[in-house]
């Protein structure tokens, strides 16, 4: 196996390089970009992101939560509040949704560091400081036999350099 | 085996040259570099008020309450007029990084890190307040709903303890918001860094590369928490006006009282980022990035929501004399024209009269003009909550029952500590992290450069 690392200067030939290299069956590739650029993002993987599961999952943990333990410290030492049922509902609501908001927001976060891999770790190999300041990167593992149609892909996109390494 | 391309291997032998760092990067890294004068003076300022608010705590501690102004029927006094305000202060940030991000309104992206940052340390320093106004802080833990010595559980149906929670809520949201926000740009600083400073932003960056896997779930992820922080901006500052509107207290017992509030908060919060961003800009040479044009933005949302208090203010008024309740119309008579006239009319000409002057555009784009108005709309925001809270309590019902508060010394140093513990919080920022969000901004910078771009944000 191979790895080729090319460097671009605009969002708009990343999306268009990794649409094709897509549609040619190179599924190994990786890019690096400096900012958020929706169009990278949907070349690279047009499904909707799973962080959303994280924050419905969150907000129904924290609703019933947030009524749960309400009525239950209500029962628990029933006393009579401004002739209110123990356990009533309509001043629920508002911690209610506070827990909602809550619990929907640290799960939004726990979905971040899992799918997003924010965990202190070693940087990837082909990873360079230049894509945290203007360029782009489009890392693809291949097969020896595809470097030259790889390649020829990535210059034809106006890859400003395009360097070979052997795949670990 | 085949040869790879002579092109790839000669790219391998002899990469170029390693290109020069962004501008961008170069510039807004600067503020976290390097020593500055101004911004250490201010430092050595914020580090003094803060420890004269500290002695005067713990003499209050010792003693007792009994130091504060508190004069009965008014128990509640400076410290709950200050958390109030600085909830309040607290709306912009969210405000500029939810609301505006939801509406994709770009020009959010210079300013968008300094007012969460804002935000943050102004919701940290409100936090404080109920528990300096308890006066035994280490009772604080009866504000949770955790069973006391009597097993007894707090009480669901006060909004008191709705306040515990939202504003509990508010803060681990606006600080989760911040931090997903600096993820990109620590990753910035790591790659930039040497040292121990390299350590520690590798350890913050949480293995940041920008990877298109990264960027998506980043970018879900702030668009998840802008989509459930806009209602909970919104229900905070609501929630802590039901502290008065819940009861039935003269000038306080208001439907109007939630998006009064609300507004207010988002008013108040403005013009502290104006206040707060005018030196920064200044000091650090950063009006490249922040401009006019941001300033001019804000002045106009100071102006919308100036518009919104001067209505809730003349409501309040039109109410009390068309309710007919005698109770009512005293306590709005008096707050005009009472012993407190001098809060009630600072409140009305620094939040109402004098924005009318922002409806002109040469004084919305006048920075030094902007930064004292802003700070007059600051002081008349204080004196808003003194107004609710001090007119309506000293002039309740029973003539026999009024008093007069008048904010003891202890009081008004804790006050002052307030703003330097916030200031201290805000600098020490400035030279830690970006106080720009650099890949927001980049992000827009590179879109401008993409052929059939207009390039203008």
């Amino acid at each position: 196996m191979k790895t080729l690392v090319s460097v671009y200067d605009l969002p708009s030939e990343v999306s268009t390089v990794v649409r094709k290299l897509k549609a040619r069956g190179f599924d190994d590739l990786t890019t690096y970009s400096p900012a958020p650029f929706e169009e990278i993002e949907l070349a690279e993987d047009p499904k909707p992101s799973k962080v959303r599961a994280f924050t419905l999952i969150g907000g129904l943990v924290g609703v019933v939560t947030g009524f749960g333990i309400q009525i239950w410290m209500s029962m628990d030492w029933p006393i009579k509040i401004a002739g209110k049922n123990f356990a009533a509902i309509p001043p629920m609501w508002i911690i209610g949704f506070e827990l909602t908001i809550l619990f929907g927001g640290i799960l939004t976060i726990l979905g971040l560091v899992g799918l997003g891999g924010l965990y202190p770790r070693p940087l990837d190999e082909h990873y360079s400081p230049r894509f945290s300041a203007e360029e782009f990167g489009v890392v693809v593992n291949c097969d020896e036999r595809d470097v030259a149609e790889v390649e020829s892909l990535m210059r034809g996109h106006n890859a400003k350099e395009v360097v070979l390494h052997d795949a670990h | 085996m085949a040869p790879p391309p002579a092109s790839a291997v000669a790219d391998a032998m002899n990469p170029p040259a390693r290109p020069r760092d962004s501008q961008t990067n170069i510039d807004i890294m600067a503020v976290t570099k390097g020593f500055h004068w101004p911004w250490f003076i201010a430092l050595v300022a914020a580090v003094c008020g803060v420890l004269m608010a500290a002695s005067a705590l713990v003499y209050q501690t010792y003693v007792g309450l009994g130091v504060a102004g508190y004069q009965a029927p008014v128990f509640w006094g400076v410290y709950i007029i200050t958390f109030v305000f600085w909830i309040g202060i607290g709306h912009a940030g969210t405000l500029i990084s939810a609301i505006l991000f939801l509406f994709r309104a770009k020009w959010r992206n210079a300013i968008n890190r300094g007012a969460e940052a804002m935000t943050v340390f102004a919701v940290l320093t409100a936090a404080l307040f109920p528990l300096i106004h308890i006066g035994r802080l280490w009772k604080f833990y009866f504000l949770l709903p955790y069973p006391n010595q009597r097993y007894l559980w707090v009480n669901f149906k006060s909004p008191l303890l709705w306040d515990v929670f939202a504003v509990n809520t508010y803060l681990t949201i606006s600080v989760l918001f911040f931090i997903v926000g600096l993820i990109p740009d620590i990753a910035i600083a790591r790659d930039r860094a040497v040292g121990w400073k390299k350590a520690v932003y590798t350890i913050a960056a949480g293995g940041w590369q920008g990877t298109g896997k990264q960027w998506k779930a980043h970018n879900r992820t702030v668009l998840h928490l802008s989509g459930i922080a806009t209602p909970l901006v919104l229900s905070v500052h609501s929630i802590v006006s039901w502290d008065f509107a819940m009861s039935i207290v003269p000038g306080w017992h208001a439907t109007i009282f939630a998006p009064y509030f609300v507004a207010g908060a988002i008013f108040g919060g403005f013009a502290m980022v104006i206040v707060v961003m005018v030196p920064v800009r200044r000091i650090f040479r950063l009006e490249r990035y922040i401009t006019d044009y941001h300033f001019e933005n804000m002045a106009r949302f100071i102006l919308f929501t100036s518009l919104i208090c001067g209505y809730a203010y003349g409501a309040e008024y039109f109410i009390a004399w068309y309710s007919g309740v005698e109770f009512e119309q005293t306590s709005f008579w008096l707050r005009a024209f009472g012993p407190y006239w001098f809060s009630t009319w600072c409140m009305i000409i620094f939040n109402v009269v004098f924005p009318q002057l922002l409806w002109f555009k040469k004084l919305r784009t006048n920075i030094p003009f902007l930064f004292i108005l802003c700070f007059f709309i600051n002081l008349g925001m204080w004196f808003e909550r003194y107004v609710i809270i001090i007119t309506s309590l000293s002039r309740e019902y029973v003539p026999a029952a009024w008093g007069l508060y008048i904010p003891s010394t202890v009081e008004l140093m804790v006050l002052t500590g307030s703003f330097c513990w916030f200031s201290m919080f805000f600098l020490l920022f400035l030279k830690i992290f970006p106080i720009i969000a650099i890949a927001e901004v980049k992000e827009l910078e590179i879109h401008a450069k993409e052929p059939g771009h207009g390039g203008a944000h």
